[in-house]
């Protein structure tokens, strides 16, 4: 089992991604080896460095000479640490990741996932024993959720049955508390959710132009089974305007 | 995030039906459990004190949990369809219709056979508790019977084994159950951490839910033997985490499994098979993994008692005619004392070594620690831990050497032997062991 997903620079969800279990590790560099990222630049060292998987999160090492770099936190307003060189093993808190490697006046990145990053319930504590929890942790902060929200949100405003919203009705609903939120975003979002809540493909999804909404409906039916959304999460995105249509 | 506990708080003296609610026993992750006592003189067949577990599975309850009601219909299928003698017992399934109180009303309560504790209370307590091999092999027997008549435990842990008056262990907690379809049973996706066989941590889901085998509940049975026979995790670690990133570090070979120094000889193998990397590996036959444990624990074929200690059992047995006696006088303090003496999990009655336990609602009587029913009826062909305990009650409390060896088949050697006991104690002598044999067997006399 994995922990940390390693993506290519410019590359979609599937291609060429390098998955590390707790305590694999990939190096990356203008070097091609067998099991490494190959980062194409001359500005880059032969090993730039390293990423070692550790149980749910991630460590990186600076192999540079004299590169300081930056590891941000694409949804945290800037949030990002950096990591000076020879440094060894820096962890990384981010459940998203870009790393960026300064090279010969340009900006080099890739991006590292951590899925299985844990939540526990402070509500459990002072409780004897060990706790049986949900297989599934998801965090309510990251934008991932909030499309979740929107997916289940006529369903859990009491309309069992209603059709899933499409991807340019989510893009519109999200709009407000997400400005820049494009339609690649969001299916970007959704392929995320299935890699990170470990959606069996059903048989349907076979087909080219239904893999996208199997995703969506599986996704929306796993969610509230298990109550991974709950009408008070709705909170998440923005009140909708009386008198708008949902 | 799901997972909250959901504790319900019912005030103490809340009828339902027959049952008076009084204190909170235990809280999980789903439920909570009440001690209560049954308020109507006529039982009808009811015991007089019950465990209560509410779960919340009400409209109007916070949250709304939608899928609590799966959890509590997974317990109350299991239950109704399989009566076993190592798994906890349901008497009953009410449901709670009280407007006046949102957070209760519609709530799912299941009434079970009360239980003294949890096994978990126990590691609290003693982490190496003196019954532990015992206890193991009453789990494993436990385990077996679920596995056989199909069903996946899906949470086998401390907290989920009960004890009962008389120490001896049964199966709780069946939320995360399911029925086998084939080699998979599709479960919700619960789970503890410390007893998940690795690729169980992380497991792919439908909308079905995930997909477990029986061998899921053979890894948490090694998981528990560790914990049971030398207080410590399998793996090692600080934190939940820690341990199962060492678990999955095993199974991908990187690291070797290295239990405790403290485990005994005998269960290294069994906890080794039980932990296998794969699940292929894992020992998935309980009938042949129930056997070794037996074996381990010593409860398989009990040797032959030296002869000193037959005195001894006299005088317990005179002293149980004096707590008997105080017991009709309608004194309590003869249970309590009896208990302070002899704490269920701590020196459990062995089939040589029958003692004496108070029942909940058949009162004072022997077990010889092999299985606690009063009324489980069996006859000639029959087999298991109830065939044990009449052997072991025959041969060492009755005095009926021809019974035949402990070995938990009832042939001819043991209907003879039930046949000449009833007569002696004035029953009809059909070999049946049924409930007034039962009673016969254990009564103090």
């Amino acid at each position: 089992m994995y922990s940390v997903i390693v993506v290519p620079p410019s590359n979609g969800i599937g291609d060429g991604q390098i998955r590390l279990g707790a305590g694999e590790r990939v190096e990356f560099g203008r070097a091609r080896r067998r099991n490494g990222l190959a980062i194409a630049h001359e500005g880059v060292p032969r090993i730039a460095g390293e990423i070692t998987a550790h149980r749910t999160f991630w460590l990186l090492s600076n192999l540079s000479e004299d590169q300081t770099y930056v590891v941000e936190n694409p949804e945290g307003a800037g949030e990002h640490i950096k990591v000076a060189p020879g440094r060894v093993d820096a962890p990384v808190p981010f459940e998203f990741s870009r790393v960026t490697l300064p090279a010969a006046g340009d900006l080099l990145s890739f991006d590292v996932w951590a899925p299985r990053h844990t939540f526990r319930s402070v509500e459990r504590s002072g409780l004897a024993g060990s706790a049986t929890v949900p297989a599934f942790a998801l965090d309510r902060t990251k934008r991932y959720f909030a499309v979740l929200a929107v997916l289940c949100e006529r369903r859990l405003r009491g309309e069992p049955s209603a059709p899933l919203p499409a991807v340019e009705e989510i893009v519109e609903r999200l709009r407000p508390s997400w400005p820049k939120v494009t339609r690649s975003a969001v299916y970007w979002n959704i392929d995320y959710l299935a890699v990170k809540l470990r959606l069996r493909p059903g048989p349907d999804e076979a087909e080219p132009g239904r893999r996208v909404h199997g995703k969506k409906e599986s996704l929306v039916s796993l969610a509230l089974r298990f109550d991974l959304v709950r009408e008070d999460d709705l909170v998440v995105l923005t009140p909708v305007p009386s008198g708008a249509p949902r | 995030m799901t997972g909250r506990p959901y504790a319900t708080p019912v005030p103490k003296g809340y009828r339902l039906g027959a049952w008076e609610v009084r204190e909170p026993l235990a809280s999980g992750a789903f439920a909570t459990v009440y001690h209560a006592v049954r308020h109507t003189a006529d039982g009808g067949g009811l015991p007089r004190r019950a465990a209560l577990k509410f779960l919340p599975t009400g409209t109007r309850a916070p949250r709304q949990p939608h899928h609590l009601r799966d959890l509590a219909e997974r317990e109350v299928r299991l239950l109704r369809r399989l009566r076993s003698p190592r798994l906890i017992r349901m008497y009953d399934t009410l449901t709670v219709d009280d407007p006046g109180r949102p957070e209760l009303d519609g709530a799912t309560v299941l009434v079970l056979e009360r239980a003294e504790e949890s096994l978990d209370a126990v590691l609290d307590r003693s982490p190496v508790p003196e019954a532990g091999a015992a206890l193991l092999a009453q789990i494993c027997e436990g385990l077996h019977q679920l596995h056989h008549a199909g069903w996946v435990h899906g949470d086998l842990k401390p907290a989920n084994v009960l004890l009962m008056a008389d120490g001896s262990a049964r199966l709780a907690d069946f939320n995360t159950a399911a029925e086998l379809e084939g080699t998979h049973a599709y479960a919700p996706a619960f789970a503890t951490p410390d007893y998940t066989p690795p690729e169980l941590l992380w497991p792919e889901i439908d909308e079905r839910g995930t997909r477990v085998r029986p061998s899921a509940d053979i890894w948490a049975f090694g998981v528990l033997a560790h914990v049971v026979l030398t207080g410590s995790f399998p793996f090692p670690g600080g934190t939940t985490e820690a341990r199962d990133d060492a678990a999955l570090r095993y199974v991908r070979g990187t690291e070797e499994l290295r239990l405790s120094p403290g485990l005994p000889e005998k269960w290294r193998e069994i906890v080794r098979d039980c932990l296998a990397p794969t699940h292929e590996g894992r020992a998935a036959d309980t009938a042949a993994l129930l056997r070794r444990v037996e074996r381990a624990a010593g409860t398989a074929h009990p040797p032959r008692p030296p002869r000193l200690k037959l005195r001894r059992w006299r005088r317990l047995a005179a002293l149980v005619t004096v707590l008997s006696a105080l017991e009709l006088a309608g004194s309590g303090v003869a249970y309590t004392a009896l208990r302070d003496e002899a704490p269920a999990a701590h020196t459990p009655p062995t089939c040589e070594k029958p003692a004496v336990f108070k029942d909940p609602a058949h009162g004072l009587g022997y077990t010889a620690g092999q299985n606690g029913t009063w009324d489980f009826t069996i006859e000639q062909g029959d087999g298991g831990g109830q065939v044990r305990e009449v052997q072991c009650l025959l041969g060492h409390l009755h005095g009926f050497t021809e019974a035949g060896d402990v070995h938990g088949d009832f042939g001819p050697r043991t209907h003879r032997a039930v046949v000449t006991f009833q007569e002696r104690a004035g029953l009809a002598a059909d070999g049946t062991v049924d409930p007034a044999t039962w009673r016969a067997l254990r009564k103090a006399r």
